[in-house]
């Protein structure tokens, strides 16, 4: 008994391995403009955690990104931002396009996501 | 994968099978010097689109200009902006078809009214690039990476039979409606972007001689160049366009064309537009309105070389102070108040005093 109560302690004195620490989001600043977000093309690692943030310089854009569920509406010029975090667990070339339409332009208003 | 939406619900529109309906519309109160002032629904614009799937695209521009279209062509006009496919091929090459507006200079692709300070568009996007200037054609479209993206179409070339000395070349364009497509035109614009920053040069080169076709001269060539730049950082604004049109056999085309009507129409060689523009978000910081001043000058004329034995009419030789202020209660809404003064090299006409006010919106 005494032996047990012996290994307890020293089993609770004992440091603890360090649970992973949650990985930072990276965070990417877009901004979309009739008929183009800036940057156009975002490069990151498989497995990273992206944090949008999205703002507009003009009208209200959509920010969709083909083959996943995020389409999100950026708000107008001073309107605010749009925070969409996305997992990047795939790797592959994503296309961006928006999904509110904006104009004139608006078909080829696109950026690529590329995950490494 | 796994993603989270912190702000704001999916948004539904533009998805696939889902027709999309957009537009703008500006009605404007002008007064010119010597002239009686003018209420006019300058423009009112219908944009559809469709996804037929993530790699096909349609979208048109649908327009009734002066609001109400008479049968004499002495009222407004309706007519087809755009009306193309675009199909998705590769980010740096995608194809687009059918009826697309040229990519010259800042105003042709950027006409939502919001978009522009100045009631009217600016008078270089009218005199000297004859907005809104589209055709049917074909050609290409991308981003190159690094902040460049291309457009390049292949359209029907002008007619040079409708060039005149005061409008220039917008007599000749041929708009998509049952154009020749003898002479050929090609017209394309490289854009770099960065934040806050739009710098572009485009051009339009092409035949213009087929209306000519009975006439014994060669061909006259027309070609656009321009230059074009926006800047924006935080509540100030550059905007400047550089454009220059030049028409290769412009005096055989005036021999030729006075030959036909009795009168020599005067068409220049050349003819340059440019204009510098700075605004500036006057209203404080707090508000969730915009009150932007701005001031532009323009330069535009339409007789800036002319052909061996032809002289310039020096009342087409025109610059312009404009000034004004947009109050935008929305992004999308802007109500407009601009006055400006037109000069020319002539010394018996002057130019006349404008002062036009408006509201225009989109939506």
């Amino acid at each position: 008994m005494m032996k047990l109560l012996i290994i307890s302690l020293l089993l609770l004195g004992m440091p603890q391995a360090p649970s992973p620490k949650p990985q930072a989001p990276r965070v990417i600043r877009v901004s979309a403009e009739r008929f183009a977000f800036t940057p156009s093309e975002i490069v990151v690692e498989q497995g990273t955690t992206i944090e949008f943030h999205l703002t507009s310089d003009d009208t209200d854009h959509g920010f969709r990104i083909i083959g996943t569920d995020v389409n999100a509406e950026i708000p107008k010029r001073r309107r605010g931002e749009t925070v969409v975090k996305y997992v990047a667990d795939t790797a592959g070339r994503f296309v961006i396009e928006c999904s509110r339409p904006c104009g004139a332009g608006h078909t080829a208003m696109r950026a690529t996501l590329v995950v490494k | 994968m796994v993603c989270l939406l912190l702000a704001v619900p999916a948004y539904a529109q533009g998805r696939e099978g889902v027709p999309t309906l957009s537009g703008y519309m500006e009605t404007h109160l002008n007064k010119e010097q010597n002239l009686p002032t003018e209420a006019d629904m300058h423009r009112f614009v219908f944009m559809v689109g469709h996804s037929f799937s993530d790699r096909i695209k349609f979208w048109s521009e649908f327009e009734v200009e002066h609001a109400v279209v008479t049968g004499a062509g002495v009222s407004g006009e309706v007519g087809i902006e755009q009306a193309y496919v675009d199909l998705m091929l590769h980010r740096r090459f995608n194809l687009r078809a059918g009826v697309v507006l040229v990519p010259v200079g800042i105003v042709n692709e950027r006409q939502e009214p919001p978009t522009f300070y100045g009631v009217e568009r600016t008078f270089v996007d009218t005199v000297i690039v004859p907005t809104t200037w589209r055709d049917a054609g074909v050609g290409a479209f991308g981003d190159l990476g690094r902040g460049f993206s291309y457009r390049a179409y292949l359209l029907p070339g002008m007619d040079a039979a409708g060039f005149t000395a005061a409008d220039g070349i917008a007599g000749g364009r041929q708009q998509g409606s049952r154009a020749d497509a003898s002479d050929p035109a090609v017209s394309g614009r490289l854009e770099y972007r960065r934040r806050g920053l739009t710098a572009a040069g485009s051009f339009w080169a092409g035949g213009s001689g087929f209306g000519l076709i009975r006439l014994d001269i060669e061909t006259p060539t027309v070609t656009v160049g321009s230059l074009d730049a926006r800047y924006r950082r935080g509540r100030h604004e550059l905007r400047g366009q550089w454009v220059a049109v030049n028409i290769g056999g412009a005096g055989d085309l005036n021999r030729a064309l006075q030959l036909q009507s009795g009168n020599s129409p005067n068409i220049a060689s050349r003819l340059l537009g440019a204009y510098g523009e700075v605004a500036t978000r006057v209203s404080p910081e707090r508000w969730a309105d915009e009150v932007v001043a701005f001031a532009r000058y323009e330069l535009f004329d339409t007789q800036n070389k002319m052909p061996a034995g032809f002289l310039p009419i020096q009342e087409l030789q025109r610059s312009a102070m404009v000034i004004g202020a947009t109050y935008f209660p929305d992004p999308d809404v802007a109500f407009k108040f601009d006055v400006s003064r037109e000069r020319n090299k002539s010394e018996g006409i002057q130019g006349p005093w404008r002062l036009n006010f408006g509201v225009g919106w989109w939506f």
